[in-house]
């Protein structure tokens, strides 16, 4: 291992100072500093929101920054467009594979290794060779004439890090390396990207949390709401009181919950249930069941699959596996049918109308019930968030992200749902919304019959309304039981 | 590959049994062929739709023509005309690059319409929609004719077809399919997309001129009017996209398609543009994905 | 005189321009279709519409009605036979459907075109005025059915703004055109909201096409040039925007008619393709667009 003595005074050979990015109101990234040395592995960390996806794509020029420089050996790229940002020394490895489809692997391999010329009408001849050298050292020799259609998973992150490789960088951004990589795979990448800091590059990683690079990485980075809250190893950083207050919330407090009867046939049973998005196995094999008037939370970080899970539930994507509600089983039924049907999903996107203002988008939910039962059903809402009253005629878009959420939740709610699925309604929010939200929640759990499946990576959040709690990690659920027992027993592993 | 070396062969040898009537057809077809094949790198490779191919033909068949029409010696025509096409071809690209998605297609569209317009409103100059009488043409003798086509469309195809298969060509595609991937790979995406236009603009121009020297007349019915455009685009998807040969192919197709079916009138139109639809909706590589050149998408 | 003769005339036109790119920019919006068989249909309508009067010598007003049918009946099988099928095709790649919708729309009007031609050749068909006579208006003998023509327009796209702003598939219609993937989540079948914008863009194509055939004749060989125009308008407008594609109508109709009477009819077209071409350079989003 070359990485450079602490306190070294070698010029760093990512420089980031002062970055900045505005997206409208929203700020993304708040003055943002950090180095990276050649042979140095630094992990930038934090929840979904907060900033380091912005980062990333800052310093390779998919954005430009509002202010502050991005030094790559002494010159600034600020600004500058990513293709030449690129030929400066930086290459990224995508969280997301994007293989040229109608090219083989090795044709793939050699683009990373063409000059920019237009001219270039035959490729010399070591192009190849080095192309066959890189795919070797990833582990493709064997599927150098393969399209990227028949390759599986983990072969297609492969020939994302051939492409990095091939452009010879001397800084290098990894997004989300092991994410849908099994664990023996994890081993091989991880191996693959110390192999960069070996060769004297700077590698900037970026994940959720510090668990799945700390064996990598020689410093961390951690972010939330755009801002940095913690920098140091990455011991350091996980014990971080701010750092585990953004991840676990508060101290994990469990509301005691009145015994439940034991029911023989859940509402909501879900089966053995797999999903693969193109190559990625999204969902393997997910059983939970869901009984009439339980408040049920799916505890997991982004990319665990809670979200593909729901999305399997309300029929949005094709799975296998069985999906029961009311013992009748929901394949074949159309998404909007099954939302008829009493399973109303609120997703983490939200999917509000934002052109239309907050009554407008109520009313539209409010559709499937006569005149009276929605006039009802509105003013109970407009109870349970006065805001929406006093924002009614509001335009959604221009609302406030808390104020959305509720929108979004409240909207839901006008369906009369008999399973409410929640999606992340916290993300990106202050914790003064929090409150506000979780209240809400508990109302509904104490005056109403309705069951909730909520999915959620704060598990402060998660648990206080909790009757049972599921936890997901990389598409599997790992853990299953009462919120008094999740403290013991799962809570330490989390982060 | 070897489908295109035995229609090349077939075509080769026609001169020795076929009548003046069928070269004429062919000849056409050939030209046809080289701005299907043009399209075909815009499309299939860089991802630009060009709803209006003709607005490069006609620039470059009006430049020649109206050149001509003032004593300019033919060869100089044909290269002035291809000139006219590049220019056009960049004026195409600079919004172009700056729009997505349907925009770029309908800003192709009115493109053509504003050439025809003006075709029409100077016709002093032009011949309106009468046509431009040239002053030159290629040869009288159907044989000749036909191997100047053939054999400007098989070096045309040499030509796209290496490029389309050269390191260039593996830039473009990946410039078409993912700009940022593209991008992040150090490749000027917009740079490599302005030079496909100018080869698609340089062809489609040349073509079209010296398909104006081959008829004698140059008018709006034969190299501007969309519904030319359109069998353009037919003959691309219908012969199989990104593939070049698939191109040619397709325009040799239909252009025989349409004089076979000639007796029927008004309704070959119908008829050819009935079997595109079908082709459109039931076989959606075209004539090279049915002779078994499958291509894989994700 | 003459500027009373410019206002009148460039009213109704536009009037009548405008119904045709509402439909279009309607036709975008809700379901990202952009249908190139447009002209086609508007031409299926009047020429129906000729038919009936010619051989039911009936009233003008049951020939309007059996084109305003055909029009719909036009935008159906337009749907059923082209639009979906490739919209639900599994061979044809996500990235590719517009493209592959785009041309499959310029076919099959092609093939309507020719088939009109065909059966009744393509001499501009004209119906009688729905209300005969004139009217002096500033001085200027204008008939009155150029004025109806303006208030029949403004009327349907009045019933248009209600049925999109006051009534509840109105409203999905537009929730439609916002985030239709909300639309399934509340329960709403797209599969029905698509058939409701196809059953309204009917309906506006139909009527469009029968006043034309009252106002200046229609012929099968104008459908592209009818296609052209109404998606010139509706780029200067803004792609799915409906207060842009009217504001636009009303620009080109007037630049038509002004370039008209004042410098040639022979130029009619090119003030208006001229200004396109501009606002496609410096605001490709159209004046008004969102899209």
């Amino acid at each position: 291992m070359t990485a450079m003595p602490r306190g070294s005074t070698a010029a760093p050979l990512l420089d980031v100072e002062g970055l900045t990015k505005r997206f409208g109101g929203l700020i993304a990234a708040k003055d943002i500093t950090f180095q990276i040395r050649a042979g140095e592995i630094l992990g930038l960390i934090g929840p979904n929101g907060s900033g380091k996806s912005t980062v990333m794509q800052l310093i390779m020029g998919l954005h430009r920054p509002n202010a502050g420089a991005v030094r790559v050996l002494g010159t600034n790229v600020a600004g500058w467009a990513p293709h030449r940002i690129a030929r400066q020394g930086v290459g990224i490895v995508f969280q997301h594979s994007r293989p040229l489809h109608r090219q083989t692997v090795l044709e793939n391999i050699m683009l990373g290794l063409l000059p920019d010329k237009l001219l270039k009408l035959a490729a010399n001849r070591h192009v190849r060779e080095r192309a066959r050298e890189i795919a070797a050292r990833v582990g493709l020799e064997n599927v150098l004439n393969r399209k990227p259609g028949t390759l599986a998973f983990a072969d297609l992150r492969r020939m994302e890090l051939a492409k990095a490789i091939a452009r010879d960088p001397r800084v290098v951004l990894v997004d989300e390396p092991f994410a849908g990589l099994t664990a023996g795979e994890v081993d091989a990448f991880a191996q693959l990207i110390a192999d960069f800091r070996s060769d004297g590059r700077a590698v900037l990683l970026v994940d959720h949390n510090v668990k799945s690079i700390a064996a990598l990485a020689d410093r961390v980075f951690a972010m939330y709401l755009g801002e940095r809250i913690a920098e140091g190893t990455a011991a350091e950083v996980t014990r971080d009181p701010t750092v585990r207050r953004v991840y676990l919330g508060g101290g994990i407090e469990v509301a005691s919950r009145p015994a439940r009867a034991a029911v023989s046939t859940p509402l909501l049973q879900v089966e053995d249930v797999s999903v693969l998005y193109g190559k990625a196995q999204a969902l393997d094999r997910v059983s939970i069941h869901v009984d009439e008037g339980e408040f049920v939370s799916v505890v997991g970080l982004n990319g665990a699959g809670k979200t593909t899970l729901f999305n399997a539930i309300s029929g949005l994507v094709p799975y296998q596996g069985s999906i029961r509600w009311n013992a009748a089983d929901l394949r074949g039924r159309s998404p909007a049918a099954i939302a008829r049907g009493g399973v109303v999903q609120c997703p983490e996107t939200r999917e509000l109308f934002g052109d239309m203002s907050v009554r407008e988008n109520l009313d539209l939910a409010g559709q499937h019930l006569s005149v009276a039962q929605a006039a009802e059903q509105l003013e109970w809402l407009y109870e349970l968030f006065p805001r929406l009253r006093d924002r009614h005629a509001q335009a959604a878009r221009t609302m406030s992200g808390g104020e959305q959420q509720m929108l979004a939740i409240a909207r839901s709610l006008m369906m009369r749902p008999k399973l409410l699925i929640l999606d992340e309604p916290t993300l990106g929010l202050a914790p003064v919304i929090l409150e506000q939200i979780s209240n809400a929640l508990e109302r509904l759990r104490n005056s109403t019959p309705i069951t909730v499946l909520l999915g959620e990576q704060n598990v402060t959040f998660a648990l206080p309304h909790a009757d049972r709690i599921y936890v997901m990690e990389h598409a599997r659920i790992v853990w299953e039981g009462e919120p008094s027992r999740f403290a013991a027993e799962a809570a330490a592993t989390y982060l | 590959m070897w489908i295109a070396l035995v229609l090349l062969a077939v075509l080769l040898t026609l001169p020795l049994w076929a009548s003046a009537y069928i070269l004429g057809v062919l000849t056409v077809a050939c030209y046809f062929g080289v701005f299907a094949m043009s399209w075909d790198l815009l499309f299939g490779f860089a991802n630009e739709v060009n709803f209006g191919p003709t607005f490069l033909i006609g620039t470059g068949a009006y430049t020649a023509g109206l050149l001509n029409a003032h004593g300019v010696p033919m060869w100089v025509c044909l290269i002035a005309g291809a000139a006219g096409a590049l220019v056009g071809g960049v004026v195409l690209a600079v919004p172009a690059l700056r729009l997505t998605g349907p925009y770029f297609g309908l800003t192709t569209l009115v493109a053509v319409l504003l050439l025809q317009q003006f075709i029409i409103i100077f016709a002093g100059t032009t011949g309106g929609e009468i046509g431009l009488t040239m002053n030159d043409i290629l040869s009288m003798d159907a044989t000749t004719n036909y191997w100047y086509a053939l054999t400007f469309m098989a070096v045309s195809g040499a030509i796209l077809l290496t490029l389309s298969r050269s390191p260039v060509g593996l830039i473009l595609q990946a410039s078409g399919q993912d700009r940022i991937g593209a991008a992040a790979l150090g490749f000027n995406v917009v740079k490599h997309k302005l030079a496909a236009f100018c080869v698609s603009a340089v062809f489609s121009g040349l073509a079209g001129a010296m398909l104006v020297f081959y008829l004698g007349t140059a008018s709006v019915g034969t190299v501007v009017d969309v519904a030319v455009g359109v069998q353009v685009i037919i003959a691309a998807v219908l012969g199989g996209r990104r593939t070049i040969v698939g191109a040619a192919i397709g325009a040799i197709f239909l252009i025989l398609a349409g004089e076979l079916l000639r007796p029927l009138g008004q309704l070959s139109t119908f008829v050819v543009s009935a079997v595109a639809l079908v082709v459109i909706l039931f076989f959606v590589d075209g004539l090279m994905g049915l002779l078994g050149r499958r291509r894989e998408e994700s | 005189m003459l500027a009373v003769q410019i206002l009148v005339d460039g009213f109704a036109i536009s009037a009548l321009y405008g119904l045709g790119a509402v439909g279009f920019t309607l036709m975008f919006g809700v379901s990202g279709v952009l249908n190139l068989s447009h002209g086609a249909t508007m031409v299926v309508a009047a020429v129906t519409a000729w038919v009936v009067a010619g051989q039911h010598a009936g009233s003008p007003w049951l020939a309007a009605l059996a084109g305003t049918g055909a029009g719909v009946a036009t935008a159906f099988a337009t749907y059923f036979l082209v639009v979906r099928p490739i919209q639900r095709s599994r061979s044809v790649p996500a990235a590719e459907k517009e493209i592959f919708v785009l041309t499959g729309t310029l076919l099959w009007g092609i093939m309507i075109q020719e088939a009109v031609a065909y059966f009744y050749t393509d001499n501009p068909k004209t119906v009688q005025p729905l209300i005969a006579g004139v009217m002096q208006i500033g001085g200027v003998r204008t008939p009155i059915n150029e004025l109806l023509i303006a208030v029949i327009c403004w009327t349907v796209i009045g019933l248009l703004w209600l049925l999109v702003n006051r009534t509840k598939a109105g409203k999905v219609l537009l929730a439609a055109s916002i985030n239709p993937r909300a639309l399934t989540i509340l329960g709403f079948e797209l599969s029905r909201v698509y058939l409701l914008v196809w059953t309204i863009y009917g309906v506006l194509a139909g009527i469009a096409g029968v006043l034309l055939a009252t106002f200046l004749g229609a012929s099968s060989a104008q459908a592209s040039q009818l296609t052209a125009s109404a998606f010139s308008i509706v780029v200067l407008g803004g792609l799915g925007s409906v207060t842009g594609s009217l504001f636009a109508a009303y620009v080109v109709g007037y630049l038509e008619t002004l370039t008209a009477y004042l410098i040639s009819p022979a130029y009619r077209t090119v003030p208006a393709l001229v200004l396109v071409v501009l606002v496609v350079y410096f605001r490709p989003h159209g004046l008004l667009g969102r899209r």
